[in-house]
């Protein structure tokens, strides 16, 4: 199969799983940002107004950290079971696993391309200015996606060859939910140290910053640290198209069998 | 021409397969499915394969369409051979019509969108399913789904097609009518392993048969008289 060939098929089946998934509800595509403004509602509702942070900007601050960290959450969480889920079709056909994960990952770029349109909606009409800096997003947004298709592609590979991971990564993820400056800032930690070391060792926390740098203080991201987080990404999905083509059959039995 | 003048399309040489279960079953949760077999599938040929429940009927289709790799021994096919598996049972999106399920089997057996969606009217007349075609699979019955898998299957093309008990079911009609496609593609030069319980279908549509036992092949050659062998091995385990 072509590589052409299989974007088609991602797409394809992106498409299709997005339809079927929208005609079982009753608000339908409505639900692609619904969704995630009912978590923005919610974290509003707790630290907003019931533990008052006192921010005049908190509810933009933060849709600009949640409605990021939503798309990588969901999507890894959902990727993760992908393999396994589809081991119908696994048993029936000799197709590249990176198939399943990647067909999650295409069904929430098109959500997430909704969620985004939301979020700058909300800035504009909060005032936010619109200025050079924001081509910092081009680059943002591309390392983002491919933190997410990396940790979508280890994520379903572990749960496929190991099952208990699938009880874990929920798990993880809470943790990130809470460490990587949701509704606290990263910056506002009153030692600039630790602040330094929460971007330095968590990932999330270093993208979900550099949205609220871009979009709130049109300040540019640390273009080395963003640069050099590309370069580790790019050489790990070499690593994980790899390993998931070396060991396409091995992932099949433990799919099949395990 | 006799088969075994043929050209090989495709061989096992010695493929065993076994696997560690997660739980410490029996022999530590060592499973062997398949022990040292050894076969080979000549162009143009029908080899049917038989045996008892859990032999490694369906295991050995699956090393030989590529979806599992033996543990070891070695897997030739012919350059360029395209094979697919032809099973009931999931597979399926349950969430997706019969429609886009349909569309989207041809895709991953290799077909182009513009090729795939050339097929659906085909597909759609000959598996009976009518309006039904545009509903999810989730509503459909079992012999629905079997219609709809078994032909998405045969309108593709493949080199090698890979049967797994797909003609014991569905109702009269429909399996009237897809042993008489199935006939069809066997005369015309389509290679084909068959696996059935049943004998009189292996009997009537394949050229050779193999009979695996315990994960091992037990007898190879003229269908009529590995059958005998099979059924007089059944008849001496019964209980007399």
């Amino acid at each position: 199969m072509s590589f052409m060939q299989f974007h088609r098929l991602v797409d394809v089946q992106a498409r299709m799983a997005l339809r079927a998934d929208a005609s079982r509800y009753m608000f339908g595509y409505i639900w692609w940002i619904l969704e995630p403004l009912l978590f923005v509602a919610v974290f509003y509702v707790v630290f907003g107004i019931i533990l008052n942070t006192g921010r005049a900007d908190f509810l933009v601050f933060l849709m600009c950290g949640k409605l990021p960290f939503i798309w990588f959450s969901k999507t890894v969480n959902q990727a993760s079971g992908s393999i396994v889920h589809n081991k119908g079709l696994i048993g029936k056909v000799n197709v590249t696993k990176m198939l399943f994960p990647l067909g999650i990952i295409q069904e929430s770029l098109y959500k997430q391309s909704a969620v985004f349109a939301l979020l700058f909606a909300v800035l504009a009409f909060n005032d936010y200015a619109v200025t050079t800096t924001h081509f910092w997003l081009i680059p943002l947004l591309l390392v983002n996606y491919l933190m997410i298709v990396v940790c979508s592609l280890i994520a379903a590979c572990a749960v496929c060859i190991v099952r208990d991971f699938a009880m874990a990564i929920p798990l993880g993820m809470t943790f990130l939910l809470f460490s990587s400056g949701i509704f606290w800032d990263v910056r506002d930690l009153g030692d600039p140290h630790k602040t330094d070391l929460v971007l330095a060792l968590n990932p999330i926390a270093f993208l979900l910053d550099a949205y609220r740098q871009i979009l709130m203080n049109q300040t540019p991201p640390d273009a080395t640290h963003m640069g050099l987080m590309a370069l580790v990404l790019v050489v790990m999905l070499i690593g994980m198209v790899w390993f998931m083509g070396k060991a396409s059959q091995y992932l099949a039995l433990r799919a099949l069998t395990a | 021409m006799s088969h075994q003048e043929r050209p090989i399309i495709l061989r096992l040489e010695d493929v065993s397969l076994s696997y560690h279960s997660g739980k410490k079953t029996y022999d530590h949760g060592l499973h062997r499915i398949l022990d040292s077999v050894s076969l080979q599938l000549f162009e143009g040929e029908t080899l049917g394969v038989i045996g008892r429940n859990g032999v490694g009927k369906t295991t050995i289709l699956r090393i030989m369409a590529g979806i599992l790799a033996p543990t070891s021994g070695k897997v030739y096919i012919q350059r360029g051979k395209s094979s697919a598996l032809l099973t009931l049972g999931l597979g399926f999106r349950p969430d997706l019509s019969g429609r886009d399920n349909a569309l989207l089997s041809a895709m991953l057996q290799g077909a182009s969108k513009n090729e795939a969606k050339s097929y659906l009217e085909e597909i759609k007349v000959f598996s009976d399913l009518g309006d039904s075609f545009e509903e999810p699979v989730k509503t459909y019955s079992s012999g629905m789904r079997a219609r709809l898998g078994f032909t998405t299957a045969l309108m593709t093309h493949v080199d090698i097609l890979l049967i797994d008990e797909v003609l014991s079911v569905g109702d009269a009609q429909f399996k009237q009518k897809a042993r008489q496609a199935l006939k069809k593609r066997i005369r015309g030069e389509q290679t084909v392993v068959f696996v059935s319980h049943s004998e009189s279908q292996v009997r009537k549509l394949c050229d050779r048969a193999i009979w695996l036992e315990g994960g091992k092949v037990a007898a190879e050659g003229d269908t009529g008289k590995v059958l005998d062998d099979y059924n007089n091995a059944l008849l001496g385990d019964s209980p007399k």
